[in-house]
This record gives structure tokens, sequence and C-alpha cells, in this order.
């Protein structure tokens, strides 16, 4: 039978034994980590976003790399997902991005911390993070059949960045705002444009932000919505 | 109680059934918060919320885990503690930093790394307050002429789990290294060290409370530590899939996370072995109940719930998701807020001389607040499955799947009720016991 003090050099033993291993990976491990978190891109202004994390514990609500609270998206894949203009409009008044849901703070961010966060998060997005997080696996077995969108243009790269996390076309985007399929039987291009120009003018209260467009997108916006029949 | 020393346990207990209480609080805010009722939202951030909840539950956990070595030290020493008074210190020291900390965080004072939030000039004092602690136990050890195994395994925790906050005290630029680091704190406190400050306590709760042979307690006891090492060092790996770190994390972190359940299956099998064999019939019932349930609830949060997250080609779906929160609230409750409650249902006749585990109370303060946190680990196990199948393997929207899962937490928040029903006996029947006193000393 097992006696105590062998039963103490088990313990002792293994220990020593598999922290002597775990420091070794540990080595490993930081010997590897400039090639996979892409050492270089760390600017100082991603350093500088990293200190805005931990110093507003975004981490209390979201998580990054799989770590943090749960209250609150995975921003991981962020910038992949919103792109930095979506991002930059949403930290500037995250509320009004999201009408009536759940509440990020109202941060009163200046536009070069939100540059600095921006630039956090992208780099975070470019780590190699072993596949996390993964694509969706189970997607293609529920897609409903979606309407093919009933436009004739291009659609403006704007609206894939921006707009289409609220609305919906085709089935596809936000339910935030209304989808935009026949917008333009609706509406008219004179209406639009004053709309998108400032929707607080046109109807005050309305959840839509202003989203500061300058000329050339508006136009450009409005020339692919009447398109939407 | 054998030594006149062994009092100031009381205000360890007693500070960690406070702490408790707020913890609770801090909980509540969150569980409406995720229902769809974050009213509080411009007072008490979610952040804040949580940040007051997972530290509070450490800091409550800590000053059970000081009391119950204030407790044990002397009777395993067999002498008083070295000095009574700086134990008094050291306890007003952990209660000013605590204090300290969670006022602060409602103001934003704070470093937002998940459980490490205690900013850095707190961090200090906490080391000091901790190597006071260290101080007066170990001297206490030392100037002993006999110390038991028991006694030994559980200062090694509390050393090593006090070398262990270091690691987190130091930051990088890279939020990979920064995580890394983390985890040496938080993986191998709780599935390492900790395990050892569990161990000793369940080892020393049951040579009282079974009467079986010393010897054979304490050899078990090094099994299962040497098995909690053998896996949990490597097992810091099931952390290190998906943050960063190099692709051979998957396999030993699988590997030897996999194998971390067994040192849980160890203690639950250990525990109730030795309360078969043991031939005593020990009149304080309810804390054989709380050890028993202790080993029992720790294997099958820590242990069983580790387990179902733990392989990677599962946790890639899992990580970051309310399962871990599942997995969370029961690890914590079974393992370490379990043995707590063992430690002051088994001391608190001793110390006060009164006899109140007796009577329907502190059984129903067991079922209730047990069956409380059965219900919310069943609640937030739903919305987690629910999230991970809507929102990672469809790719559903965020929000649109926490409106969803709204409704698991109001599950979350009724059974929490009764947990906390059962919280609020377990103090009532503390508050019955009185103070401690002299009387209760043993004649020797
Ligand atoms: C933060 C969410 C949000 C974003 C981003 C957003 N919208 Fe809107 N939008 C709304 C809401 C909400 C309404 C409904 C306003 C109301 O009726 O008060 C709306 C209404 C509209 C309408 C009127 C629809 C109708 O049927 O009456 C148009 C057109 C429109 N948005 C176009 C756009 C375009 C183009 C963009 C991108 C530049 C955009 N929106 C970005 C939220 C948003
Ligand atoms: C009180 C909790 C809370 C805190 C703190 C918080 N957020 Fe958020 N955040 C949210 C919620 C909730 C959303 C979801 C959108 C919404 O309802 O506004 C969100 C959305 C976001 C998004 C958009 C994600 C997407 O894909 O739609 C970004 C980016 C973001 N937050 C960044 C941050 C940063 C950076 C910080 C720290 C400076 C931070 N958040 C702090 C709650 C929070
Ligand atoms: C009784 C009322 C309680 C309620 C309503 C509650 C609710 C919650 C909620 C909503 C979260 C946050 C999840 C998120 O990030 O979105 C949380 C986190 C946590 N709670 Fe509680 N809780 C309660 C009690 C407890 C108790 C008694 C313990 C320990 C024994 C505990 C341990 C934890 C831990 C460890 C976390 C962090 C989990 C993680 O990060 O994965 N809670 N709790
Ligand atoms: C008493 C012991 C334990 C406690 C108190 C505990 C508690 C926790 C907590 C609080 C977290 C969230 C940590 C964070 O995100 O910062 C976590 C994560 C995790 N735990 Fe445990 N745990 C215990 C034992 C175990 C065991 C034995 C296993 C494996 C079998 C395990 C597997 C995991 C895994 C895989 C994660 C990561 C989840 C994710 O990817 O999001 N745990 N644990
Ligand atoms: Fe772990």
């Amino acid at each position: 039978m097992l006696t105590k003090g062998q039963a103490r050099t088990f313990f002792v033993g293994g220990t020593l034994f598999f922290s002597a291993i775990f420091l070794a990976l540990t080595v490993d491990t930081l010997r590897q980590m400039p090639e996979r978190q892409n050492s270089e891109l760390m600017t100082a202004s991603v350093v500088r976003g990293k200190m805005i994390w931990e110093n507003e514990n975004c981490m209390g609500c979201h998580t990054i790399l799989g770590e943090g609270a749960y209250y609150a998206p995975e921003l991981t894949r962020a910038v992949d997902r919103r792109g930095e203009e979506w991002i930059r409009i949403f930290l500037r008044d995250p509320q009004a991005m999201y009408p009536g849901r759940r509440k990020m703070v109202q941060y009163d961010f200046s536009e070069e911390q939100i540059t600095d966060v921006i630039a956090f998060l992208g780099w975070i997005g470019q780590i190699d993070t072993n596949g996390f997080p993964p694509e969706p696996d189970m997607a293609p077995a529920v897609v409903v059949a979606s309407v093919p969108a009933a436009s004739t243009g291009p659609r403006p790269a704007y609206f894939d960045t921006i707009c289409v996390a609220c609305h919906s076309v085709g089935g596809k985007g936000g339910l935030v705002g209304p989808a935009l399929d026949g917008v333009a039987s609706r509406i008219d291009a004179e209406y639009l444009d004053r709309w998108l120009a400032n929707p607080q003018a046109v109807k005050p209260g309305t959840a839509m932000p202003n989203l500061g467009l300058t000329d050339d997108q508006r136009a450009e916006l409005v020339a692919w919505l009447v398109t939407l029949q | 109680m054998k030594f006149r020393s062994q009092r100031v346990s009381y205000l360890f207990f007693a500070t960690a059934l406070v702490l408790l209480v707020l913890q609770i609080c801090f909980g509540f805010i969150m569980g409406f918060a995720h229902m769809g009722f974050d009213v509080l939202h411009d007072v008490i951030t979610f952040n804040v919320a949580r940040s007051s909840h997972v530290n509070l539950l450490v800091f409550w956990l800590l000053s059970g885990f000081m009391g119950a070595a204030y407790y044990i030290v002397p009777e395993e020493a067999d002498r008083e503690l070295v000095s009574e008074r700086l134990a008094v210190v050291q306890w007003a020291g952990l209660v000013v930093v605590g204090v300290a900390a969670i006022i602060g965080f409602q103001f934003g004072w704070w470093e937002g790394r998940k459980f490490l939030e205690i900013p850095r000039p707190l961090d200090y004092l906490v080391v000091v307050d901790i190597l006071l602690f260290i101080y007066v136990v170990g001297r206490t050890a030392l100037s002993a002429e006999r110390f038991t195994t028991t006694g030994i395994v559980l200062l090694l925790g509390l050393t090593s789990a006090a070398l262990l906050y270091l690691p987190g005290m130091i930051t990088f630029d890279s939020q990979v290294i920064d995580s890394y680091f983390r985890w040496w704190v938080v993986h191998l406190w709780v599935e390492g060290v900790w395990e050892l400050i569990m161990g000793g306590m369940l080892s020393f709760l049951l040579i009282k409370l079974t009467g079986v042979d010393r010897e054979v307690i304490e050899k078990w006891l090094y099994v299962i530590v040497g098995f909690t090492f053998l896996s949990g060092i490597l097992g810091t790996g099931h952390h290190y899939y998906y943050i960063g770190a190099p692709e051979y994390w998957l396999l030993v972190g699988g590997l030897f996370g996999a194998l971390e359940p067994l040192a849980f299956l160890g203690m639950a099998m250990y525990a109730v072995s030795m309360v078969r064999r043991g031939g005593m019939d020990h009149p304080n019932k309810i804390a054989l109940f709380w050890t028993v349930g202790c080993s029992v609830m720790a294997f099958v949060g820590a242990g069983f719930l580790g387990f179902s997250h733990t392989l990677p080609q599962v946790n890639i779906w899992t990580h970051g998701t309310i399962i871990t929160a599942m997995h969370g609230h029961m690890a914590f409750w079974g393992a370490y807020a379990m043995i707590v409650l063992a430690m002051i249902s088994y001391a608190m006749p001793n110390l006060t001389g009164r006899k109140r585990y007796l009577g329907p109370l502190p059984e129903w303060a067991f079922w209730t607040s047990n069956v409380g946190m059965i219900g919310m680990t069943g609640a937030f196990a739903v919305a987690g499955i629910a999230q991970v199948y809507m929102e990672r393997r469809i790719g559903m929207d965020f929000l649109a799947v926490q409106e969803a899962v709204e409704v698991h937490f109001t599950g979350v928040v009724l059974a929490a009720m009764l947990l906390s029903f059962g919280i609020g006996l377990f103090i009532w029947n503390f508050v019955q016991y009185g103070l401690p006193s002299d009387e209760a000393l043993e004649r020797r």
C-alpha cells in the first residue's frame, strides 16, 4: 500500500516536474508572440488605445479575445465586422446607433481617442487566434430564402458599412430602422436628401442619428436609394 | 475552542458574510440588467457592478480562508497564535483595502482586467496585508513543536496564492501577454493553489467530524493535491487556446484540462468515503452537510461543468459566452463558498459555546441556498446554450440573441432569490450564535 511518504514524493515531484515544463512552454510562447501578434503593427496609437480600454474597463461589459463580460458584443473582429468608419460614428454617440436597446456608456471621447481605440481594436483583429471567433457553421442550414434586392445600380460602399447596421435591404441588415426595400416608392429624392443631411431637422425626436455625411456621400446614396422601387 | 487566540477568526467570518451580502446585491443588479431592466445604468453601470461582484467574491473568500487559517493553525500547531493583536491589525487592513477598492470601483478607479480590477496602489497594500497574515500564521507554525500535514498543505496553499498574485501586477503593452499572465493568477489560483487551501480545510474538517485516523486522511490529501498540480499547472493551457498563444496549447491544455476533474472527483470520493468509514457520531451534523456538500458540488461545478467546455473543439464555440458564467458560479460556490461556510458552521459552536446547529434553521439554510445555486446554474446553462447556437453557430446579431435569452435571466434571478433566502438564514443563524466567549475554551 501507498505510504504517506510516497504520497508526498508524488506531490512534490509532480509539482516540480510540471512547473518546469510550464515555464519552458512559457518561454517558447513569449518567443513566438512577436510574430503571432504582429508586434510591428503595435504603434503608439494601439498602445494608447489599450490604455483607454483598460482605464474605462470596457472588459466589464464586452469580451475581447473571448475574455471579459457577457453583456455586450465580442469585439475581437469588431473592425472587420463593422468597419472603422461605423465604429467612429458609433463611439461618438453609442446610444444613437442603438436607440432604445441595451445601453453602452456614453463616453465623451475626443477624435484622437476614438482613433486610438479603433487602432487597438484593429490590431486585435489581426492576431493569430487559432481561428477564434469561428465562422458560424450552421448558418447555411437555416438561411431563409432571401429576397433579392430590387435595385439596378451598384450599392454604395458607405451603405454597406454604415446603413446596414440599422436598415435591411433584401432581408439582410439591421432591424433598428425600417427596411429600405421600395423606399423610393414612399419618399422622393428631395426628401431623402434633406433626411440624410439631418434627420432631426425633418422629424424632431427621430431615432435615426445625424451621420455627418459629406455632400458627395449623400448624393451617391440618394442616387442609389431612388432605384429601390 | 482550544486556544483563546482562535477567536480572531470570528472577525474574518463575520466580514466574509457581510461582503457576501454585498456581492449578491451587485449580482442582482446584473441579473436585472440582463433581463432588460438596466434601470441603474446611469448610477451603477454594468462594468461597475461586475467588478464589484467578482472582487467582493474574491475578498470574502480570502477573508473566509484567513479566518479558517487562524482557527486551524493553532490547533494543528498546538499553541496560541504568536500575536493575536497582529492578527486583528491584519484583519483591519483587509477590511480597509476591500472597502477602498469597492468604493473606488464606483468612481472608475480600477484596472480593466477581469478579476484583477484592484488598482495598483491598493495591490501593494494587499501584498503587505497578506505578508502580515503569512507572518502571523507562519511564525505560529514554525515555533510549534510539531506541525501537521493538514496545516502544511493549508499554509503552502495560502503562501503560493500570495506569490501568484504578483504576476497579475505586471502590465504589458500587448493584450495577449497581459492575458497570458492574468491566467497565472486566475487559473493557477482556482485550479491550483486554492485547491490546496480547500484540501487542507476539508481534511481538517474530516478529521474533526468523522474521527477517521489522521494518517489515512493526510495520505490521501497528498495524493489529491498531487493530482491537482499534475493536471492543473499545464491545464492553464485551456485558457490559451484562442487568445493568440501558439497552437500547441490546444493539445497541452486540452489534455491536461481534461484531467483536472480527477482532482475534484478525488476530493468528493475522499470526503464521502471518510464519512462512511468514520464511526464517530459528531453532533454538528450541519457542518458535515456543508463539508460533504462542498466536495460534491465542487465536483459538479468545477469538474463536470468545467469538463463540459474544456476541450478545444467545444471551447471554440463556448469561449466567452454565458456558458462560462454558468460554470464560474457553480464552481466558485461548490469549491470555495461552501468550504468557507462549512468552516464557519463547524467553528461557530466551538467559538461561542452555543449549540445553534440544532433545529431546522441551519438545515433550511443549507438546502435553499444549494437548490437556489443549482437553479441559477441551470438557467445560465439554458441561456448559454441558446447563445452559443444562435450567435456563434448560426451567426445571429449579438443584441437580438441577448433579447431572446432575457427570459432565462428571469430564471436566474428567481433562483438567485432562493439562494439569497438561504444565505439570509445562514446569516441569521450566525448572528444567533453571538460573539466568541472565553467560556467556550476547552478545559485542559
Ligand atoms: C442608428 C441606426 C440608423 C442608421 C445607422 C441609419 N438609419 Fe436610417 N433610420 C433609422 C431609424 C430608426 C429610422 C426611422 C425614423 C423615424 O421614422 O423616426 C430611419 C429612417 C430612414 C429612412 C426613412 C425610411 C422610411 O421608410 O421612412 C431612410 C431613407 C433612411 N433611414 C436611410 C438611411 C441611410 C441611407 C443610412 C446610411 C447612411 C441610414 N439610414 C442609417 C435608423 C438608422
Ligand atoms: C456598460 C457596458 C458597456 C461598456 C462599459 C462598454 N460598452 Fe461597448 N457596448 C455595450 C453594448 C450593450 C453594446 C451593444 C450596442 C448598444 O446597445 O449600444 C456595445 C457596443 C460596442 C461596439 C459596437 C460593437 C458592434 O459590433 O456593434 C463597440 C465598438 C464598443 N461597444 C466599444 C466599446 C469600448 C471601446 C468601450 C470602452 C471604452 C466600451 N465599448 C465600453 C456596452 C458597453
Ligand atoms: C445570488 C445572486 C447572484 C446573481 C443574480 C448573480 C449574477 C451574475 C451575473 C449576471 C454575472 C455576470 C455575467 C456577465 O458577465 O454578463 C455574474 C458573474 C459572476 N458571478 Fe454571480 N450572481 C450571483 C451570486 C453569485 C455567487 C454566490 C457567486 C459565487 C459563489 C457568484 C460568482 C460569480 C462569478 C465567478 C462571476 C464571473 C463569471 C465569469 O466571468 O464567467 N455569483 N453573476
Ligand atoms: C473550483 C474550481 C474552479 C473555479 C472556481 C472555476 C472558475 C472559473 C471562472 C470564474 C472562469 C471564467 C474566468 C475568466 O474568464 O476570467 C472559468 C473559466 C474556465 N474554466 Fe473554470 N473553474 C474551476 C475549475 C475548472 C476545471 C476543473 C475545469 C476543467 C475541467 C475548468 C475549465 C474552465 C474553462 C475551459 C474555462 C474557460 C471558459 C472560456 O473559454 O470562456 N474550470 N472557470
Ligand atoms: Fe482554468
